[in-house]
């Protein structure tokens, strides 16, 4: 689909979707990964969390790096593999992510003081995937690769 | 890959050429046409066209090569979804012929194969064929969003 796409090791299948960076289309990418995981037999506590990782990773994508501009796209691949699956959430990078954001362990207790609440994705996706990293995408957005591992 | 203006508002999906691989993508367009609200009953007639439009992409179009990919367009014109699904053109999947109908199928004139595209044809307002880029098969259809009074089916 996109000169983007890198190669990939033939026992791998790779899902791509292309989303508009509009609040509610993430779901579009919380169904397809979730219908991929119950396919490659993920339980279903493991795909709820899946399933809120993706929700806040794609959200991100759409409000900070593209901005809500919804002509701007929000790629997600979904690459399974025998005992793992890959999702890696990209954006166009209207806006750079701060790095700082990407590493900190908010506290509820400052949260509380504060008026906007949010600010807890970053956190949410490292506590409920196995591997996260944050780096650049090859179109120069910021991306987000998230792993969950599948335990037989 | 430079997307046309029109899919700017729209969804593209790419899969991996496999049976099995269309039902994540009738959930992935089922999850894009709840967006436009189209009623429970409706959104089930769309999965089954999409997933008959997927398999013949996947067994026809692209002769069950697995290293092949099935590309999904959908997007939304007013009240209107509209379903592009682009095999990679090894073998076309238009009928040459007009298709048997059900009774002559069952009559034993015919196989009882090759129904997805009557099907399909049935649960849409418009199904067909059409040009499409780098000799692969283009398979559109449309679904209309229907109101409870009955407007706009």
């Amino acid at each position: 689909m996109s000169d983007e796409t890198p190669q990939h090791d033939p026992l791998e299948k790779v899902i791509e979707l292309r989303l508009p960076s509009k609040l509610g289309y993430e779901r579009v990418a919380m169904d397809t990964a979730s219908s991929l995981a119950r396919r490659m037999g993920f339980a279903a506590d493991r795909i709820e969390s899946l399933k809120t990782a993706i929700s806040e990773a794609v959200t991100n994508a759409m409000e900070h790096g593209n901005q809500q501009d919804a002509a701007m796209k929000v790629v997600v691949l979904l690459t399974a593999r025998e005992d793992e699956l890959i999702v890696s959430v990209a954006d166009q990078g209207r806006k750079p992510l701060d790095q700082d954001c990407t590493t900190g362990s908010p506290k509820i207790e400052d949260a509380l003081e504060r008026d906007d609440k949010g600010g807890w994705g970053i956190w949410l996706i490292r506590e409920l995937m196995d591997e996260v990293e944050f780096t650049t995408a090859p179109s120069g957005g910021n991306q987000v690769r998230m792993v969950i591992h599948l335990e037989q | 890959m430079s997307s046309p203006a029109y899919i700017q508002t729209g969804m593209e999906l790419s899969l991996p050429s496999e049976l099995g691989f269309e039902v994540i993508a009738r959930d992935a367009v089922a999850a894009f046409a709840r967006r436009l609200c189209l009623p429970a009953d409706q959104i089930e007639d769309l999965k089954t066209a999409l997933s008959e439009a997927c398999i013949n992409a996947i067994e026809h179009g692209n002769s069950l090569n697995p290293d092949l990919r099935v590309q999904i367009y959908c997007r939304f014109e007013g009240e209107r979804l509209i379903v592009e699904v682009i095999d990679e053109g090894v073998s076309p999947v238009a009928p040459k012929n007009a298709p048997l109908n059900v009774v002559d199928k069952i009559a034993g004139l015919g196989s009882l194969r090759g129904m997805g595209l009557m099907l399909i044809s049935q649960l849409c307002d418009e199904a067909g064929f059409v040009a499409g880029k780098d000799g692969g098969n283009c398979f559109r259809f449309t679904v209309s969003r229907r109101h409870a009074n009955g407007v706009g089916y």
